[in-house]
């Protein structure tokens, strides 16, 4: 007998008594905004909210932000609106994730900022979830020491449970719901950020 | 793996608690997990009912687990995943170094995992030839220091400063700044990298794993669990069969209480989750997945007593609220797993008779039952234990005689009571201000306990004098008590006469 076998008879030979799990748990979690819990709940776990009015107001946030942390080398996923983005930023260099030729992990490993979009972003926790796909790379969100990601207002949700309820059929290979800049408290519960991923999250949040 | 016997926790126990070392960061830390905890369940709407929620959940999915099991599986492979089977740790662990020989791996970094710890996976890889790299800051630091994790979610938690200041300065061969903790962090974050970016295979554990779509989770705050499922050719992960959740809603209900329970933040930075191998067309992500769905002893308590113990999501929130764990420290448990949950499990999936003081480190408190998001009821479990060595005759021969003796001593009115004079009289050298002078250090070991003396008179006297010698009135109680029996019956029918009339 295969060990697959054998673990399914065992289970199944205890005689448990099947149960009717309990109906799903809606979400409880009601905002006045949506924008204004988000950008209350990120700063708690040291991410960083930038809300402005319309996606113009995020390129210039941008313009400040590259300037500000002497970004040269930017990987960006094709999760963002249409944009030249080389044109707009010529004297910085540019990955862009399924576009662009040469070697992404060895641009990610280098890079100054990753640039991202979102799926969708919950207002409750501050987080935002990012996809796999053919011009979205997990590691453009995970190896720059700074990820920046454009959160337009209308993915905003209240929090998990309207995540998961909206979820659609198809199941990428990867989904990451990101709350935060990566952190450690292993030594002596000091809060250290950027142990292995960004050491800073910034969410771009803008209307439309 | 030797097991606990109640000389070796004593052993153990003793030198935790002579430690103050140990015992300021044991403190430090679970009363920073505690207070954090606490004030991020206060802020969910319904808490309670989430709580009652996700038992009944947890409950109804073990109730049908081999049914969830052949769903995951199905969906899994769909997605492009390898599924193995293992019975226990020994085979889970040879499916592992069987993927990484194929692969001719040399090196491997891996994610927090405790099913892996529970196999002792990185001792095999070793014998193997092949190097474990774990990459969870906490892991890394009991790894250089060849220790066994002290705490399910703080696994280095009884580490301070100047030892892990220590420990990295030898592994980058210069010394570095106590003090400086961003410094350590960064130090560790240049080194671990380079091992991100040349493994030749990621290893994982799972927090969950969702049957509808055959996804596996992974929450972390480092983002090391994202890195080690991305940046490696392959990853294989290893799962206990209980850590199956039925849906993407059920898996809502589990993330939003895992994070708060365990370290009181709404959700982990990362949560992770993982459905197949990278996509043909994705640019980054592993090429190959392989997913090892683990027994070791999980599938023998369906349907019995210790069912319950299957909905522990390893939160450690029990720990944190233990005073025992408190005191001892994560080591005294002698296995990855500790605190109440660890003092249940182990006897469970490893032997009792091999564990047998485990049962016992516990003060029945309750403090585990009330903090824990499933609401396992470990003190039930503790004393079914307990009953269970009574049972397989698994106490000392010296224990059994002692405690058969005292329920024969209790039974026996006049000779105890004569023993108890007994030792009015001859406990005078010893006392002081109504305390024994000295416990026996076997009984002690914080060497801060004073029994108090017998009695001068026991309460059995106290009250018989009362009733029937001291008391000239007593005849006259016990006539009043009559009386009020004799109202009080007849209110009461009073009562349901004039329910019936009305
Ligand atoms: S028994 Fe409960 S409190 Fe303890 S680790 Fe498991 S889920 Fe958390």
């Amino acid at each position: 007998m295969t060990a697959r076998d054998d673990i399914l008879n065992k289970l199944r030979s205890r005689g448990r008594v099947p149960e009717t799990p309990p109906p799903v748990w809606q979400s409880r979690r009601r905002f006045e905004s949506l924008a204004a819990r988000f950008a209350e709940s990120l700063p708690k776990v040291k991410g960083e909210v930038i809300r402005v009015e319309s996606p113009d107001g995020a390129l210039e946030t941008l313009d400040t932000l590259f300037n500000d942390l002497g970004a040269q080398r930017i990987v960006a996923n094709g999760d963002l609106p249409t944009l030249d983005w080389a044109a707009r930023w010529p004297d910085r260099e540019w990955h862009l994730v399924g576009q662009s030729d040469g070697d992404l992990r060895a641009f990610c490993a280098a890079a100054d900022v990753g640039l991202s979009g979102a799926e969708a972003a919950l207002a409750e926790t501050g987080s935002i979830v990012v996809a796999a796909g053919p011009t979205k790379s997990r590691l453009a969100t995970l190896l720059p020491p700074v990820h920046i990601a454009l959160v337009p207002e209308s993915i905003l949700m209240p929090d998990i449970f309207t995540w998961t309820a909206a979820r659609r059929n198809e199941t990428p290979a990867n989904i990451a719901i990101i709350s935060g800049p990566s952190k450690t408290g292993d030594i002596e519960q000091v809060l250290a950020v950027g142990v292995h991923g960004p050491r800073r999250f910034i969410v771009i949040l803008y209307g439309e | 793996m030797s097991g606990v016997t109640f000389k070796q926790f004593k052993f153990d126990a003793h030198k935790a608690i002579a430690d103050p070392v140990l015992q300021g960061a044991v403190d430090g830390a679970t009363r920073t997990f505690r207070t954090a905890r606490a004030a991020a369940l206060a802020d969910v709407p319904d808490v309670d009912e989430l709580r009652d929620h996700f038992k009944a959940i947890r409950s109804a999915t073990l109730s049908r687990l081999a049914d969830h099991l052949e769903t995951f599986e199905r969906q899994a492979a769909a997605a492009g995943a390898h599924v193995h089977w293992a019975q226990d740790g020994a085979a889970a662990n040879r499916i592992v170094v069987e993927i990484a020989r194929q692969h001719g791996a040399q090196m491997v970094v891996k994610s927090k995992s405790m099913a892996t710890e529970e196999t002792h996976l990185n001792k095999a890889l070793i014998e193997a030839g092949i190097t474990p790299v774990e990459t969870d800051l906490g892991e890394w630091i009991i790894q250089l220091a060849g220790e066994p994790p002290s705490h399910i979610v703080g696994p280095a938690l009884h580490k301070t400063r100047q030892q892990v200041a220590e420990l990295f300065s030898r592994e980058v061969g210069r010394p570095l700044d106590p003090d400086d903790i961003p410094a350590l962090t960064a130090e560790a974050r240049r080194v671990l990298r380079e091992k991100f970016l040349t493994a030749d295979i990621g290893i994982s554990g799972a927090n969950l794993a969702v049957a509808e779509t055959g996804s596996i989770v992974l929450v972390t705050n480092e983002g090391n669990g994202r890195l080690v499922t991305s940046a490696p050719p392959a990853h294989i992960a290893v799962v206990g069969i209980e850590k199956i959740c039925p849906t993407w809603d059920d898996a809502a209900v589990w993330l939003s209480l895992l994070g708060r329970s365990a370290t009181g933040q709404p959700l982990s930075i990362y949560t992770n989750t993982i459905t197949g191998p990278a996509r043909a067309a994705d640019l980054d992500g592993p090429r190959e997945m392989h997913i090892i769905l683990m027994d070791n002893g999980r599938s023998g308590l369906i349907g019995t007593g210790y069912e319950e113990v299957l909905q522990c999501i390893r939160c450690g929130a029990c720990l944190n609220a233990c005073p025992v764990y408190q005191e001892v420290g994560g080591h005294s448990y002698g296995n990855a797993y500790s605190g109440p949950i660890g003092a249940v499990l182990i006897p469970l999936l490893f032997g009792l008779e091999s564990n047998e003081a485990l049962p016992h480190a516990s003060s029945l408190c309750g403090a585990c039952l009330e903090v824990c998001p499933a609401r396992i009821d470990l003190p039930r479990m503790l004393l079914d234990l307990r009953a269970d060595e009574v049972d397989q005759h698994i106490l000392s021969r010296e224990e059994h005689l002692i405690e058969s003796g005292i329920a024969w001593l209790l039974g026996q009115r006049r000779l105890f009571n004569f023993l108890a004079d007994m030792g009015r009289i001859f406990q005078k050298p010893l006392v002081d201000q109504d305390r024994l002078l000295a416990v026996p250090p076997e009984f002690n070991p914080a060497g801060e306990r004073r029994l108090p003396t017998l009695a001068e008179r026991s309460f059995h006297d106290l009250w018989n004098n009362l009733r029937e010698e001291d008391d000239p009135a007593a005849p006259v109680y016990g006539w009043l008590h009559l009386a009020a029996v004799v109202l009080a019956l007849l209110f009461i029918l009073r009562l349901l006469k004039g329910g019936k009339t009305s």
